[in-house]
């Protein structure tokens, strides 16, 4: 789930021992210790390359092979080229996934970074009782296994659950009706589960926030009071340019988040009602292995991979900008 | 410090409280909700807990998930170390074209791999074996901790290894005596992370454990739960509560190691 | 030595290159398997060693739990060497995994494989079945059961046709789809159970006038909604064409009283005749919220009869779908609960066929009546205790007499839970009208026809 924002050339002012040996290749390789044999170090690599190619770079080149022929993962497959990469967007079901994938990505990533920045800017500017306790619970969503968090959230969508007994009470009060099954409603199903990923984004937006101001030097923000700045205009002047780069990272993980988003919806909604919750990373299985379109279900997984890596890399460079 | 600024001080510090308090009852109303459902409230009862336990057979699956892990985390730790240790302190051919690689690994979402791996493992016999669930997930941690470990070594001062060296010590031994001792908070963040993936990994076990019951790790479990149970709600809560209590418990003890990884192994390099 | 490392790296390279390319295509042409010579099968289980049975089946609710736990005692006390290893799982759950399953190298014995093009079909055509026909000449179920019945279960050995060619599985219950009704709130209601649709449709009326919910409905699955428009079409349209296309031979989904019968289901969400939010609700949910009071009618399978005879008591009664006029024979859904099948890789199939034998024997319809089922054949010697169950049986008993079930619609195509249950959910929550609904399912059908 991690992953690199940041390649920021490495420490290289370090390991001055070592430097004369330090000539050839890129510059910003590390030092070898003086003396180091160098070819153990394949031998140091090797089980863990071994591995690695055989379970995961592997299956990547066959997803990659098979995404490429028609097959129904029964019979024999027949060669198709690229026509199910070009099913990805023909096929209106299809289309219409990768659309939802777009506003979830609002939901688990643009949303619960705004919220960690109201929580940080809460948690900042005054000294707060319990920072501790706020920060365990609030990250807390993070560590739950995803099927366990839409057993729960299931539950309080559910129609006899949380939030309609409250829209019952106002409906008592005079308010119209507002309670419905959220996750079986057409229009409100996919910010339903949307909301569920921001409920699990805020805390990890939040850490790494909180961590990020921490960093920042406090006259900056003397300063800025001293120039009689609000909250508002003092997060906009300090806080957030200090932050970009943490915003990047947060970015850049809840997006990544919400790509992989087969857990929640398979548990919570199925893809419905109809298909207004079906997002990618559940077409790959529901095609696959459901409806027997075992090429086309590895073209989607492959385009989620290409997404994956795009976000990682562009994100990056759109928040920090020309910061390089 | 004048009597209006202390007032609007004290105001705000009401606000900000109050702000971070609706965001944390959020943050745990679905998860009381569970546990009140679970221990059936107001009454109170443990029934579900046993039930769930017996007939959701979550002792068997809380097993598997517990072999399966420890195994992974374990193997891909090592291997880790390893890895992170050639790639960060020395220097070989292919060791930056190597790095890149492992890097690649880490978006490669688990929907990408999950069914070329399916048909692969098929073919060779591992589906349905603890082999085809571990290797798996040694893969996609292996990507991630050495990843991690590489920017542990990196920060290692070359005097220590010098002096370790003139001691006599072989590389190897440099690693595991020295080198692995110290790092100790590196490699604890990077244990708790994998253990919380592996635990959490949902959609592999789902695909690759498709016919034999005896060996569903417990989200899995969780879900068929839900297939067979989907009226009774106390008991599915209790299954939930089951499922996701061993990675919480970790959790509240080593939050430091959690937070710290996700901070640090997204921003350090 | 950097050449040979880099050497190596390019080595390693190739190798991965060369190994994508000559590594075959993925998938292999299977063969299907013949049927076993009758004279080759083996009937005495008792010297067949110490065999582990692995059965795959759906029976997780109440009554149909029981009848299976049951069975499968029996059969292990009668045959020691055999050990039955049962994995259960719901029938969305099966749905979802028997697939893999079955392709696996070491697929379940048995498994209850679903009728239609979405499942028995595909697996035929992928060679993992095994035809029974030899099994069937040693065993005589062609003598013991009706041939409708036993063309529900048979596909030709290429998957295109169901209804004639090979014999692939056997059913233990039978199962239609019909009316329950709450007796307490129809004579509430001042109602009796209605003669015919127009007499149900006023029933309807006057029940949400009162106050109650006209018809409990959960549609989460998408398959409910599937079987609620199969009775509603099976009031609109001829029973041998609703067969003909479902089957694929002949008609169309767009036909005009098709869409009738989506307009009258359309209808009855408008009019609020169905549950608040169906499309939200679970479908096992549903007669539990019957049994509670939520809902006047209850369109549902014969399956959920046991469990409602357990939560209502006499204040649950059941019926076959009203017919368009009073006194015509009536027609719905249904025909048999999933078939027992055996896979070709099995390594014990005689054992397997002694099994699906036992399960389905004359002594095993009694034991389904004795579980509160209702078995697929007559019982020799067993009569329903409860009064829903006498219902239930009378019903099926009419249907069988008058031919007049019509296959599930879900087997028309393999994606047409989804294809159709789709559009259906989006019907009931009123955002597509009935043309739309019905071009949809059109278009996937036509699809599916045209690629087989």
């Amino acid at each position: 789930m991690t992953t690199v924002a940041r390649h920021k050339s490495p420490d290289s002012r370090r390991g001055a021992p070592g430097a004369r040996r330090a000539r050839s290749g890129a510059g910003n390789r590390s030092r070898p210790a003086a003396g180091e044999p160098r070819r153990i170090g394949w031998l140091y690599v090797l089980p863990a390359l071994l591995v690695y190619g055989t379970f995961l770079l592997w299956p990547l080149a066959r997803g990659a092979q098979f995404s490429l022929y028609e097959w129904d993962g029964l019979g024999p497959a027949t060669w198709a080229g690229i026509s199910n990469y070009t099913s990805t967007w023909s096929d209106p079901v299809l289309r219409g996934a990768f659309g939802h994938l777009l506003v979830l990505v609002v939901f688990y990533s643009a949303l619960p970074c705004c919220i960690a920045f109201l929580l940080v800017a809460a948690m900042s500017r005054t000294r707060v009782r319990g920072l501790a306790f706020f920060r365990t619970v609030l990250f807390l969503p993070q560590v739950v296994a995803m099927v366990a968090v839409a057993v729960a959230w299931r539950w309080v969508y559910s129609a006899d659950g949380p939030i309609n007994t409250v829209l019952g009470w106002l409906h008592a009060l005079g308010l119209p009706d507002w309670s419905r099954g959220w996750l079986g409603d057409f229009t409100f199903a996919l910010p339903a589960v949307g909301l569920i990923g921001t409920w699990v984004g805020i805390g990890l937006a939040l850490v790494l926030f909180l961590a990020g101001v921490q960093k920042i030097p406090p006259e900056l923000y003397e300063a800025a009071r001293i120039d009689g700045a609000g909250p508002v205009r003092e997060f906009l002047t300090v806080t957030l340019p200090a932050l970009r780069r943490e915003l990047a990272v947060a970015l850049t993980l809840t997006t990544i988040m919400a790509i992989r988003n087969f857990d929640l919806i398979y548990m919570a909604t199925g893809g419905g009602p109809g298909d207004s919750t079906k997002v990618p990373a559940y077409e790959v299985y529901n095609r696959t292995f459901n409806t027997g379109e075992v090429g086309l279900g590895c073209a989607i997984g492959i385009t989620l991979a290409v997404l994956a890596f795009a976000a990682t890399a562009g994100i990056g460079r759109l928040v920090e900008g020309r910061d390089r | 410090m004048s009597g209006g600024q202390a007032m609007s001080t004290r105001r705000e510090r009401l606000v900000n409280h109050a702000i971070l308090g609706v965001f944390a009852v959020i943050a745990l109303f679905p998860m009381i909700g569970v546990v009140a459902q679970a221990l059936q409230l107001p009454d109170l009862s443990f029934a579900a807990f046993g039930t769930a336990w017996r007939e959701g057979r979550f002792g068997t699956y809380m097993r598997n998930s517990v072999i399966v892990t420890v195994i992974t985390v374990l193997v891909a730790t090592v291997l880790s170390i390893m890895a992170g240790y050639a790639l960060g302190t020395m220097r070989f051919r292919g060791a930056s074209a190597v790095f890149l690689l492992f890097l690649a690994g880490l978006t490669i979402p688990t929907e990408t791999i999950v069914v070329p791996l399916y048909f692969d493992l098929r073919t060779v016999g591992l589906d349905n074996t603890y082999a085809g669930l571990i290797l798996p997930q040694i893969a996609m941690s292996v990507a991630f901790g050495t990843f991690w470990m590489r920017a542990y070594f990196r920060s290692v001062p070359r005097s220590l290894m010098e002096a370790s060296r003139l001691d006599g010590a072989s590389s190897w031994g440099t690693l595991w005596r020295v080198l692995v001792p110290m790092g100790r908070p590196a490699i604890v963040t990077m244990i708790v992370l994998t253990t919380m993936w592996t635990w959490n990994e949902f959609l592999l076990p789902l695909v690759i454990i498709n016919s034999d019951e005896g060996l569903r790790t417990a989200p899995l479990g969780l879900s068929f739960f839900q297939g067979t149970h989907k009226t009774d709600y106390s008991l599915l809560m209790a299954g939930a509560l089951i499922i996701a209590a061993p990675i919480v418990t970790v959790y509240v003890f080593l939050q430091r190691q959690f937070i710290a990884g996700m901070l640090s192994g997204a921003i350090k390099e | 030595m950097t050449t040979l490392k880099r050497r190596g790296v390019i080595a390693a390279a190739a190798v991965l290159a060369t190994a994508l390319a000559t590594a075959c295509a993925p998938g292999s042409s299977n063969d299907r398997p013949e049927a076993k010579a009758p004279s080759a099968v083996s009937t005495d289980v008792a010297k067949a060693g110490n065999v582990t049975l692995t059965v795959w089946d759906q029976e997780v609710q109440g009554g149909l739990r029981e009848q299976i736990e049951k069975l499968n005692a029996q059969f292990q006390a009668k045959y020691p060497n055999v050990k039955i290893n049962r994995v259960s799982r719901s029938f969305s759950d099966l749905q979802k995994t028997l697939r893999l399953a079955l392709s696996g190298d070491d697929p379940p014995d048995v498994v209850e494989a679903n009728q239609g093009y979405a499942a028995m079909a595909q697996f035929v055509k992928a060679g993992m079945l095994l035809p029974l026909d030899g099994y069937d000449s040693v065993y005589g179920w062609k003598k013991r059961y009706p041939k409708g019945l036993m063309d529900l279960n048979s596909v030709t050995k290429d998957g295109k046709l169901i209804g004639s060619g090979n014999l692939y599985g056997v059913s233990l219950n039978g199962e239609i789809v019909g009316l329950y009704y709450n007796k307490e709130k129809l004579s509430k209601l001042g109602l009796q159970p209605p003669k015919t649709w127009a007499e149900f449709d006023q029933a309807l009326a006057t029940a949400k006038s009162k106050g109650e919910v006209p018809i409990a409905f959960g549609n989460l699955e998408k398959l409910p909604a599937m079987q609620l428009y199969g009775v509603l079409q099976d009031g609109f349209v001829g029973k041998e064409s609703v067969r003909k296309l479902v089957f694929g031979s002949g008609g169309a989904w767009t036909d005009p009283q098709n869409v009738q019968a989506a307009q009258k289901l359309a209808d009855w969400a408008k009019q609020g005749y169905l549950s608040k939010d169906a499309n939200s609700v679970k479908w096992d949910d549903t007669p539990v919220n019957f049994a509670k009071g939520d809902g006047v009618f209850l369109f549902g399978g014969t399956w959920w009869a046991p469990d409602l005879n357990d939560r209502m008591k006499d204040k649950v009664g059941f019926m076959l779908p009203p017919p368009s006029q009073a006194g015509a024979p009536a027609a719905t859904m249904g025909g048999e609960s999933l078939p027992w099948a055996i896979t070709s890789k099995s390594k014990h199939p005689d054992v397997a066929a002694a099994y699906i034998n036992f399960i389905t024997s004359p002594e095993a319809m009694d034991v389904s009546v004795e579980t509160g089922n209702l078995p697929v054949l007559q019982a020799p010697s067993k009569q329903p205790s409860a009064a829903l169950m006498k219902e239930v049986s009378a019903a099926w008993a009419v249907l069988s007499k008058n031919d007049g079930t019509t296959p599930y619609i879900d087997y028309a195509t393999p994606t047409f839970t989804d294809a159709f249950g789709g559009p259906l959910q989006k019907l009931v929550a009123g955002q597509a009208s009935a043309q739309e609904v019905m071009k949809a399912a059109q278009d996937d059908y036509a699809a599916f026809q045209k690629k087989k």
